[in-house]
């Protein structure tokens, strides 16, 4: 009897070492559309980037643009036509063959469409076509270094023609468009999506046969769920507190990654008292960011003196460190003093960028009075409201933040300090200056020459001073400890085919 | 009664009319846009222009809300900005949720609202009574998701006897027919959903259930304490009825209809005021549905589902009217 027990437990044992075959990913986010005209929001993203290839896309754990469907490509001397030769053996869920013409008609369609996303191809496609069944030629509008970063975003992904129609957005479930690793086997809106291995992927097959995400309305369930093991993995949006907290559980292991998203003061440089550049300079010394990071988020952020962020080329600190004395000086210059202080307020909004935001506008307060020459109201509108205010530059001084669409330093630049996209940004900063230099920089080639032109743009921006960098997120999940393969990369792509749990 | 009912409806008409348009004008002038919600400010000014066009705002509010209400009589409660799907079809999704979710808290809220509530009028100011008095006030204070929070974190959390929240576990499977899970795990034989969707009621059932339980049971209390002062029920004991009996066919039956009218009310509220309980325990019915949506400034989701609560609110009102006409002969329309 004790050795058949034995047997049985062994067999169990062996059992439970075994991949499982499903894995279960818990969110606080949504998935909006699963269209790649329209997705921009980031987890209609997340999941398309699983069951959907482009072109060209992301090596994984870094930001290298490897080939995708393209299996090689040619720039033209001039840098205005790419030709790219597609691989052979690519195929849709439903086995349609992705060939030139469905490359062309999708991303035709999405400049057609216009949806969120399209601006990413309208700015620098201006034609496209199937050369031959396996080759496609793109047509710039200029030369633009950033157009494969482009195309690596979701936005360019082919999709079925025999699915998505050509006239208008698809807001159902795809069942015949996958052509990455999983396909979706079934989406109940708001509730749960479940993935299931694509078998007509031309690439290695997921680790995982099943993944199923669910979504959860709050972070506080969402910790829980992962700590009674409803869910194997909490990806996106654990509180920082509780975070912290289950570093400490021995049933979980929990991951920081590097993340492009940056969080920054923008002024209205159009408004009072901020059309004063001695004023943002001076704010500019006076915040306190390892003040945000240590006290807000425990650590779980890094402070940043640039809009570029640290780990992406042509980074450098041009803001300056910490100083009151020198902001001091700046307000006596500009006019102020301690019985004369600068009255100004300060926006955040509660209902965006999670609970910790008014924790962060009372820290900046606290930092910008220490001058004993600033005084600070802290005012808040929610999200739809908040918005509606910064476009119609009712606010002076705000809190927002950016998540890059494509991995170059042009994307954290051109849309801060060139002139239409500090509009759309609430800030109104408009320079020539600034703005013959941004189109330089994504005009040329040669990475030195760019990186010259990203110092001087950086420099200038530190001078004038319109948006003030405050600090740069980490990306955090968490999972039970028997889940592997779990990588928080750079580019933000979150790969559910190379996750496993034993 | 039949020209009761037919009254009734008509007078229903300009209540949702004026509703409607609280709601429409509201949601209008509230700062915030819906193209600018779901675009963020990265887009383009032609394409927000474009949108605003698609979805008809760029035309002035009055025609606007013409528009809306002509559509609303053919049946149409417009297409959703976020998701471009219709708004009909969205709150089906929604609403099996909801209902199956209150109809669970209503039998919790029932079970412990009428028996502790007849009891504690039976012996007034007994412990029973005193007890039931504390409940009620305390359960009356407590915020619905701060009990919720509290019940995840013991039966959760801690003692691990229960799932903390969803409909059901993302292992299970269950074929959706009707939207209404328990039935759709009967329909299909499929026991072990059965089991598990029951498990999820439990704790966002109960939390609900709890909260409005204090409500009944003040007020069958205090109806049934009046119906004992009665000269009948001086009566009936005088003729040596037995008190259970005198409590249940006597006593009960005669306070029911002011409990009637409240538990149809409540009832009404529940299927549109469960949205923190919905949102504590990610239960995806229309409490959370309409928080979501407000999020995004989706006009039509949000009027579509404000003149669905309000047609629920009518319809069980007059349903509750009908069955106290059918249950107490003296009521007379």
């Amino acid at each position: 009897m004790r050795k058949y027990l034995v047997i049985l437990f062994a067999v169990l044992a062996l059992l439970s070492f075994a991949v499982k075959s499903t894995v279960v990913v818990g969110t606080t986010d949504k998935i909006v559309i699963l269209d790649p005209a329209k997705a921009y929001d980031y987890f209609s993203c997340n999941v398309l980037e699983n069951i959907m290839v482009g072109l060209v896309g992301y090596k994984i754990g870094g930001s290298e643009i490897v080939p995708q469907l393209a299996q090689s490509w040619e720039i033209s001397k001039d840098g205005l036509t790419y030709t790219f030769h597609l691989r052979k053996d690519a195929k849709f869920e439903d086995g349609t063959p992705i060939d030139a013409k469905a490359v062309a008609w999708s991303i035709e369609r999405a400049m057609k469409l216009n949806g969120d996303p399209a601006f990413l191809l309208t700015d620098v496609v201006k034609s496209v076509e199937a050369v031959d069944d396996y080759t496609v030629k793109f047509t710039l509008k200029k030369p633009d270094v950033t157009f494969l970063s482009r195309l690596a975003f979701t936005v360019a992904y082919p999709v079925n023609p025999k699915e998505y129609p050509a006239d208008k957005f698809f807001n159902g479930m795809p069942q015949k468009s996958a052509s990455g690793p999983y396909k979706v086997a079934q989406w109940v809106r708001d509730v749960k999506i479940v993935l299931e291995a694509n078998p007509n992927y031309f690439g290695e097959q997921p680790k995982t046969k099943r993944i199923v995400v669910m979504f959860y309305d709050d972070a506080a369930t969402l910790r829980m769920a992962l700590e009674t093991g409803e869910i194997d993995i909490a990806y996106r949006h654990l509180d920082p507190r509780d975070f912290l907290d289950l570093k400490k559980s021995q049933f979980v292991k929990t991951y920081e990654g590097n993340s492009p998203q940056i969080r920054y003061i923008v002024f209205n440089v159009k408004k009072a008292p901020f059309d004063n550049v001695l004023v943002r300079r001076a704010i500019a010394l006076a915040v306190d960011r390892q003040a945000i990071v240590d006290e807000v988020f425990v650590g779980l952020a890094k402070p940043l003196y640039s809009m570029i962020p640290m780990g992406m080329w042509g980074h450098e600190d041009v803001f300056p460190k910490r100083n009151l004395e020198k902001a001091k000086a700046l307000l006596k210059e500009a006019g102020y003093s301690a019985s004369n202080p600068l009255k100004i307020d300060l926006w955040y909004t509660p209902t965006h960028y999670g609970l910790t935001e008014s924790d962060v506008a009372q820290v900046l307060k606290e930092a910008l009075e220490e001058t004993g020459m600033i005084k600070v109201t802290i005012k808040y509108a929610e999200w739809s409201t908040y918005i509606d205010y910064f476009l119609h530059g009712q606010m002076g001084m705000f809190l927002l933040g950016w998540y890059p669409d494509y991995l170059d330093p042009d994307d954290y630049i051109s849309p801060f300090l060139g002139t239409e996209g500090a509009k759309s940004l609430g800030s109104f900063y408009s320079d020539p200056q600034m703005d013959e230099w941004i189109v330089k920089a994504r005009s040329v080639v040669d990475i030195n020459q760019r990186k010259a032109y990203y110092h001087k743009i950086q420099v200038k921006l530190a001078e004038d001073a319109p948006y003030v960098p405050l600090w740069q997120g980490v990306a955090t999940a968490a999972a039970l400890t028997n889940v592997k393969g779990i990588l928080l990369e750079p580019t933000q792509i979150f790969r559910y085919y190379i996750i496993y749990a034993e | 009664m039949k020209q009761y009912i037919v009254v009734r409806i008509i007078l229903a008409i300009p209540m949702l009319f004026i509703l409607l348009a609280v709601i429409f004008f509201v949601l209008r002038i509230m700062p915030g846009d819906p193209v600018l919600a779901v675009l963020g400010g990265k887009a383009p000014k032609a394409v927000i222009d474009r949108l605003r066009h698609e979805l008809g705002l760029d035309k002035p509010i009055i025609v606007q809300f013409g528009d809306y209400l002509l559509n609303l009589f053919k049946g149409d409660l417009g297409r959703s900005t976020l998701t471009e799907r219709p708004v009909w079809g969205e709150i089906m999704d929604r609403f099996p949720a909801t209902l199956e979710l209150t109809i669970f808290a209503f039998i919790v809220a029932l079970a412990i609202g009428v028996f502790w509530g007849a009891e504690a009028a039976r012996r007034k100011d007994g412990p029973v009574d005193v007890a039931a008095r504390v409940f009620a006030i305390l359960m009356y204070a407590i915020p619905v998701f701060w009990l919720g929070l509290v019940m995840q974190m013991i039966f959760g959390s801690y003692l691990r006897w229960l799932p903390i929240g969803s409909r059901i576990s993302p292992s299970v499977d269950l074929k959706v027919i009707t939207g209404f899970y328990l039935i759709d795990s009967i329909i299909t034989l499929n026991w072990e959903a059965l089991k598990d969707v029951l498990a999820h009621l439990v704790l966002p059932g109960t939390t609900l259930g709890l909260v409005i339980s204090s409500i009944f049971l003040r007020m069958v209390r205090n109806n049934a304490v009046l119906m004992y002062s009665m000269d009948f029920v001086k009566a009936a004991r005088a003729r040596g009825i037995k008190e259970r009996v005198i409590l249940y066919r006597h006593v009960l039956k005669n306070a029911f209809v002011p409990i009637m009218t409240m538990m149809g009310l409540q009832f009404a509220l529940l299927l549109g005021g469960a949205v923190l309980t919905e949102t504590t325990f990610s239960w995806p019915g229309m409490g959370s549905y309409l928080v979501l949506r407000i999020k995004y400034r989706d006009f039509p989701a949000v009027q579509g589902t404000v003149v669905f609560f309000a047609l629920m609110v009518i319809v069980i009102s007059i349903l509750v009217d009908i069955i106290n006409a059918l249950v107490d002969p003296r009521v007379r329309y």
